[in-house]
């Protein structure tokens, strides 16, 4: 009879600790929606490097909330002790109303101690060391100009940012928010995280979301603001840029803005060093691990925890939806000054630029570039806009770090 | 009480109109400003630089190109004299002309170089595998 009891007890306190008798509706509906987005990152491929882990954190999170528990004490009498196994001796204790508690420390999730690295802004700028390390400046430094069209793009990120404080946002909330604009996945995290971290996985789902639509959301942006005329420039193939200037290009860049804005020095600097590493070409072990295992190893934890953040009651609450709707308006704001500024160089230059480069400036490299080669060759088969649009693709990149660097100075 | 607790509390909803125009105006005005001024120098800057390594380069070009017409003549008598009077032990003319571009490369095609001999080496570790263990050993 004992053991029939023994078992059944068991078998109760299974159930009872059992996601059947934890979970609410909301994590059931964050489960639906992680299977969703894992369907679209597998069978669609929309941003599948970051939007699978994304989503396989958010199934976890929200199938053992415990996963991302943070560490903390509890204080448990002799006789607890005794009974959970835990030595008394060590501990700190203290004596209420005649009864001695013991310290007892308990641990936190996995996913709790690896999220440490989102929190104290460790990944994002390791992420961009990677990106560093693959990405070539070369377009950029041939056509310095396209400088104006990465800032352009950012006008949305300021512009949404009013949107979000006239919905009620916080001035630092709203600069999170605003930063989805620029296109930029580590950048949106490593702003979020220093100003709003409770937005953190709506935002980072926002931001990764558009940019897996970059290709749907711009065209029609680019093709309503330019003329067929416009869209059908030819422009004039780069000069070669010569080593030195490549290996210049990123102390230059790093010293000017670590001195006029500290507070992007850290995703800057990191993107540089890491263009150091490939420009130099005496480190290639380092670059290659840089851009190779270092960033896979940051794009899984980064991705799984900052899915790990959506849990239900996080990420089920109307502040999502208007993120959603205001992260949407910085992308199409971004998108059209940039485009905007293209038209402006187009005049300047007596029409020897193509505006579609300027849609390119929002970041989210390559996939805005491809953009602006794709709408081109559709009006001219035979127009390659895209090492052109290179240049305004990672100008944003630099671009939206200033931004970034600019919000956390005044929001902060 | 954590972040997520506090956050409502401070939203702007308390605001005044007047003070939500303001605070926006002021972030929108600034950040403009700041990015625009910062990409800017960042522009003047690297076109000064590229003018500058351009200049540099193009006095560097002709000189090596006077070097390089002379040496180049130089070089095609040794390479005829040698190919005739040096010993290759039956290694094929294609490949003696790799060799020889291979090393005229890297040590320049000067007077002072000079191919004595090359040979099939027999056993050991291929130059490949040592260039590979060399990869993964060379200290930082």
């Amino acid at each position: 009879m004992e053991i029939i009891q023994g078992f059944i007890d068991a078998v109760v306190g299974i159930i009872q600790s059992s996601g059947l008798m934890t979970l609410n509706w909301q994590n059931y509906t964050m489960i639906v929606i992680s299977i969703i987005l894992m369907y679209l990152a597998i069978k669609k491929q929309y941003e599948p490097l970051l939007l699978l882990p994304i989503a396989f954190g958010m199934l976890l999170v929200n199938l053992y909330p415990e996963i991302m528990a943070a560490p903390s004490t509890e204080w448990l009498t002799e006789a607890q002790c005794q009974a959970q196994n835990v030595a008394t001796s060590g501990h700190a204790s203290m004596v209420l109303d005649g009864v001695t508690y013991y310290e007892n420390p308990t641990y936190g999730g996995l996913l709790y101690y690896l999220y440490q690295g989102v929190k104290l802004g460790i990944y994002p700028p390791l992420i961009f060391l990677g990106i560093g390390c693959m990405t070539d400046f070369g377009p950029l430094i041939a056509n310095p100009k396209s400088l104006i069209l990465g800032a352009a793009a950012q006008i949305g990120i300021f512009l949404t940012f009013t949107g979000a404080i006239f919905l009620g946002f916080t001035k630092a909330e709203g600069a999170a928010i605003g930063i989805i604009g620029g296109a930029d996945g580590p950048t949106a995290i490593y702003v979020t995280t220093k100003l709003a971290p409770h937005l953190l996985g709506s935002i980072a789902i926002a931001a990764y979301s558009y940019m897996a639509l970059v290709p749907i959301i711009q065209p029609p942006i680019m093709k309503l603001l330019t003329t067929k005329k416009e869209r059908s420039v030819v422009m004039e193939q780069l000069r070669p840029v010569s080593k030195l200037e490549k290996i210049m290009f990123p102390v230059i860049v790093v010293i000017l803005i670590a001195i006029f804005l500290p507070d992007a020095a850290p995703l800057v600097g990191m993107l540089m060093l890491g263009n150091l590493f490939k420009e130099s070409g005496v480190v290639d072990r380092i670059a290659k691990a840089a851009q190779n295992e270092l960033m896979n190893i940051i794009t899984i934890f980064l991705g799984t925890t900052v899915g790990a953040t959506a849990s239900g009651q996080n990420f089920l609450t109307m502040d999502t939806i208007k993120i959603i709707v205001l992260g949407l308006l910085a992308f199409c704001l971004g998108t059209a000054f940039g485009v905007i500024f293209g038209k402006i160089m187009y005049k300047l230059t007596g029409g020897k630029v193509n505006p579609l480069i300027g849609s390119a400036g929002v970041s989210a490299v390559p996939m805005a570039a491809r953009v602006s080669q794709k709408i081109g060759q559709q009006e001219n088969p035979g127009n390659f806009l895209l090492m052109h649009a290179m240049g305004p693709n990672v100008a944003g990149v630099i671009g939206s770090a200033v931004a970034a660097g600019v919000l956390l100075n005044l929001c902060a | 009480m954590n972040i997520s607790a506090i956050a409502p509390m401070l939203r702007t909803a308390d605001m005044s109109l007047s003070e939500k125009f303001i605070a926006s105006a002021q972030v929108i005005l600034t950040g403009f400003v700041v990015v625009f001024i910062v990409l800017i120098l960042l522009i003047l800057i690297i076109k000064l630089f590229s003018f500058i390594i351009q200049k540099a380069q193009q006095g560097g070009k002709n000189k090596i190109k006077e070097e390089s017409m002379q040496q180049e003549e130089a070089a095609s008598v040794q390479v005829k004299s040698a190919v005739t009077q040096e010993n290759f032990d039956g290694v094929p003319e294609e490949v003696v002309a790799v060799i020889s571009a291979a090393v005229a490369d890297i040590y320049g095609s000067s007077a002072k170089t000079r191919i004595k001999s090359i040979k099939k080496s027999n056993g050991g570790r291929s130059a490949w595998a040592n260039a590979g263990v060399l990869d993964n050993t060379r200290p930082f």
